[in-house]
């Protein structure tokens, strides 16, 4: 991944943008936005360029430092301190479709993007010179929006965002390292993740697994991941499926990799027509990780002996009397597989000296022969599962083991 | 902080906002402070502390040497250097004192003339505390994890207690018996609560890995089973939802009684609507939990975001509730962590731990601006090297 990425927080998504909006304006080569009186060349003078670049270029490594100095910015609030110290280079356009969602989402429309920075100025309890600028910036973008939104936005946003922020500041672990250069959504992170699943090994039998933890290696906030990931299965995309180790663990499947692939096995053998029949009628219907025997015979006409054909072909597990597990046909290999290598790797960490190794290294290692899967592939797991912490330092992400 | 106050003086914004915003602060810098102390006293762990509704001054702590303690929070001095002490104490020598460890106490609820507390011994005794005897005694055939009195409740005064039987007791404290039985659960009760909200609703929280919620009024079960997976609702399958994977260990409603937190020993915890048991899927991450009986975490009251502060091994984990974001930990305890409470008149939060101390996170308040320099330079400068003239340039 590119340096920038790699000093990229999720909170710089509506700075970038913003920059990119910005650029916009001026790169229109002084034609005046809507209602706008006078646009000139202030945005140039406004931002303080660290390193000074004009703000028409778009360059990406001068972008690379003023972003990596955002990150000791005084406790005003990350979203106005990056808006203040990030330089007026604005960012590479590609990531913008990745970043539009979670925090860009209550600020979709352009006025209220625009007031955004002005909002965050509002309360700033330090006013600075660039604030100041910026916000009359704002004003001459948006100038038809200034007064009626300053009432409200006083009675909106006194509420002090900066108290909570200047303690979170301290906490301080917020780190970025190359395996979370990703501050977009959680389907992005999926179809990353997807990638690193080895197909060969299991002869393209398998549909690509990926799990829940991993997820969250690649989306910070937590929250935000389940929330994604439950609107994706209830669209129909993915099929999340309970893996038999863990009840915590969760696998998440693309629904048409789950369709395929389950069709393909059970080809040619007695089940496939009770099974061809769950496929059709049960799975678009229901999008739970559970069936239970009054849904199965009333709501979808299954008969019992229907229903035995599905756990021979092991699209169903057995949980309890009377209710089944959403299962994958031969993921028992997986399974196995992925037990050993996440020991593996966990006892990779737990060997070293001090019980900790810096993540860089733990990738450049030779994987044991037990991982079959991947070493990037357990590393997202064990960080998102937790069961490693992740510290950040000045060489890098360390990895190491919770005392507890 | 100057804006707040001048908007609300111009009145551009509700009192309510500057309180709660104050608030917030206060509790986003809670840390230890070298200035207050409380008073040590137990030889055991500290099992639970309670601090009274009323006035907010009085904490109760029981230990697992059955000894309680009644502490006076309230700094009277005028001295910023203050250690809570202990008013009174039923210790070992009491005659009525519990024989084995005291897992909950609770002030009644509407005033400190009277508390409960329940131990390791089967009983829950109600205790007078002007004279500190035992007003009444409940024996029960199983040890006793918890016990819970309704803290807005004026219709009844029923104390639910939890046992090691799968039956929830409810005693009434106006005949001296028990009342009611609530059955349901398959293993030991770990943890019971009544919402604040509501006078009849109660929640508890089982080893087999059920949170149920009552109506103590209905007589035929359970009103819902909390389900982790947000399945369908039916009634056959209630046996099958699992509000975690492993025991449930402690429950909290929040202030407003519309939430209510549980923790697992599956290290998780979760955030349900009360009122119809639905995960709201908040994840909070790892909450690391050992513990083989209750953990009694508490949710603070009047924030503009409540926080959820939770005991993690030897620290205790700060979350906001609704948004699951870990704010701190905060360190300073030497053993594990077992019960905190909250005091939401001055955002102070007071832990107790198995190192029998009991620490008080007080907000940290800005730094004392320092003196004009002048005293100091005056005091630091001896008088032989003064001299008479003026400092300043333009006399002349």
């Amino acid at each position: 991944m590119t340096s920038w990425q790699a000093h990229q927080r999720p909170k710089d998504a509506k700075v970038v943008f913003l920059l990119s909006m910005m650029q916009s304006f001026s790169d229109s080569g002084g034609q005046t936005p809507p209602g706008a009186g006078e646009v000139c060349a202030l945005p140039r003078r406004l931002i303080p360029t660290w390193p000074p670049a004009p703000l028409n270029t778009a360059q990406e490594s001068p972008g690379v430092r003023a972003l990596g100095g955002s990150q000791s910015a005084v406790g005003v609030g990350p979203c106005l301190a990056d808006v203040v110290r990030v330089s007026a280079s604005p960012p590479p356009l590609p990531t913008l479709t990745g970043l539009r969602d979670d925090k860009l989402t209550p600020s979709s429309s352009s006025p209220g993007l625009g007031g955004t920075p002005g909002e965050t100025v509002r309360h700033c309890s330090a006013p600075e010179d660039p604030i100041f600028r910026f916000s009359s910036l704002h004003s001459y973008l948006f100038p038809g929006t200034i007064k009626s939104r300053d009432m409200s936005r006083k009675r909106h946003h006194l509420v002090p965002e900066t108290f909570g922020v200047k303690r979170r500041r301290k906490r301080g672990l917020v780190e970025s390292d190359p395996l979370r250069g990703e501050p977009g959504s959680a389907r992005a992170a999926l179809s990353e993740l997807m990638q690193l699943f080895p197909r060969g090994l299991f002869e393209d039998a398998l549909p690509p697994i990926v799990l829940r933890s991993q997820v969250y290696s690649l989306v910070p906030d937590r929250t935000v991941a389940d929330r994604q990931l439950k609107e994706l299965q209830e669209q129909g995309e993915i099929r999340i499926v309970q893996l038999g180790f863990d009840l915590d663990a969760h696998g998440i499947i693309f629904t048409e990799d789950y369709r395929t692939r389950v069709l393909k096995a059970c080809d040619g053998r007695p089940y496939a027509g009770a099974v061809q029949k769950f496929l059709a009628s049960v799975l678009p219907a229901c999008g739970d990780l559970s069936f239970q025997q009054d849904q199965m015979t009333q709501t979808f006409g299954f008969r019992d002996s229907e229903i035995t054909h599905l756990v021979n072909a092991g699209v169903l597990t057995v949980r309890d009397a009377g209710s089944w597990w959403l299962a994958v046909p031969g993921a028992g290999r997986f399974i196995k597989y992925f037990v050993k290598g996440r020991q593996a790797v966990l006892g990779m960490v737990r060997k070293s000296k001090y019980r900790e190794l810096l993540l860089s290294e733990l990738l450049g290692r030779r994987a044991p022969a037990v991982v079959r899967l991947g070493l990037s592939y357990h590393v997202h797991d064990l960080i998102g599962a937790q069961l490693v912490d992740c510290i950040s330092t000045t060489s890098g992400t360390l990895l190491r083991l919770p005392e507890t | 902080m100057l804006g707040f106050l001048s908007a609300r003086q111009t009145g551009l914004e509700d009192p309510l906002r500057l309180r709660r915003a104050e608030s917030t602060r206060r509790v986003l810098g809670l840390e230890l402070n070298k200035d207050r102390d409380v008073e040590r006293i137990h030889g055991g762990g500290i099992n639970t502390l309670d601090i009274e509704p009323v006035e907010g001054r009085y904490m109760l702590s029981g230990g697992s040497d059955g000894v309680i303690v009644l502490y006076d929070l309230e700094n009277s001095s005028k001295q910023s250097y203050y250690t809570c002490k202990a008013v009174c104490s039923i210790g070992r020598d009491h005659p009525d004192v519990h024989r084995y460890s005291v897992e909950t106490v609770q002030w009644y609820p509407h005033d400190t003339g009277m508390f409960t507390s329940s131990s390791f011994d089967k009983t829950l005794k109600v205790w007078d505390t002007n004279t500190l005897q035992t007003a009444d005694v409940f024996n029960f055939e199983e040890t006793v994890y918890s016990h819970h009195m309704s803290p807005v409740s004026t219709k009844h005064c029923l104390v639910a207690v939890g046992t090691r039987g799968p039956k929830v007791q409810l005693c009434d404290l106006k005949s001296g018996s028990c009342s009611h039985i609530l059955q349901g659960h398959r293993q030991e009760i770990l943890a019971v609560s009544w919402s604040p909200r509501y006078d009849y609703i109660l929640a508890t929280a089982s080893a087999d890995s059920r949170v149920k919620l009552w109506d103590v009024r209905r007589a035929s079960g359970c009103l819902i089973t909390l389900d982790q997976h947000n399945g369908k609702k039916s009634q056959a399958v209630e046996s099958a939802n699992t509000a975690h994977n492993g025991k449930v260990n402690g429950l909290c409603f929040t202030s407003d009684g519309l939430h209510l937190l549980t923790v697992g020993t599956d290290n998780r915890m979760r955030l349900w609507n009360s009122s119809n048991g639905e995960n709201t899927l908040v994840n909070y991450g790892k909450v690391c939990n050992n513990s083989k009986k209750g953990l009694k975490f508490t949710v603070s009251c009047g924030c503009s975001s409540e926080f959820v502060f939770v005991p993690y091994g030897s620290t205790i984990a700060v979350y906001t509730v609704y948004s699951g974001e870990q704010i701190t930990m905060l360190k300073g305890h030497y053993k594990t962590v077992d019960c905190c409470v909250f005091q939401s008149n001055f955002q102070e939060l007071y832990s107790g731990s198995r190192d029998c101390n009991i620490l008080a996170w007080v907000p940290s308040l800005y730094e004392p601006v320092p003196d004009d320099d002048e005293t100091t330079t005056k005091s630091q400068l001896n008088p032989a090297f003064e001299d008479a003239w003026s400092s300043s340039d333009e006399e002349g």
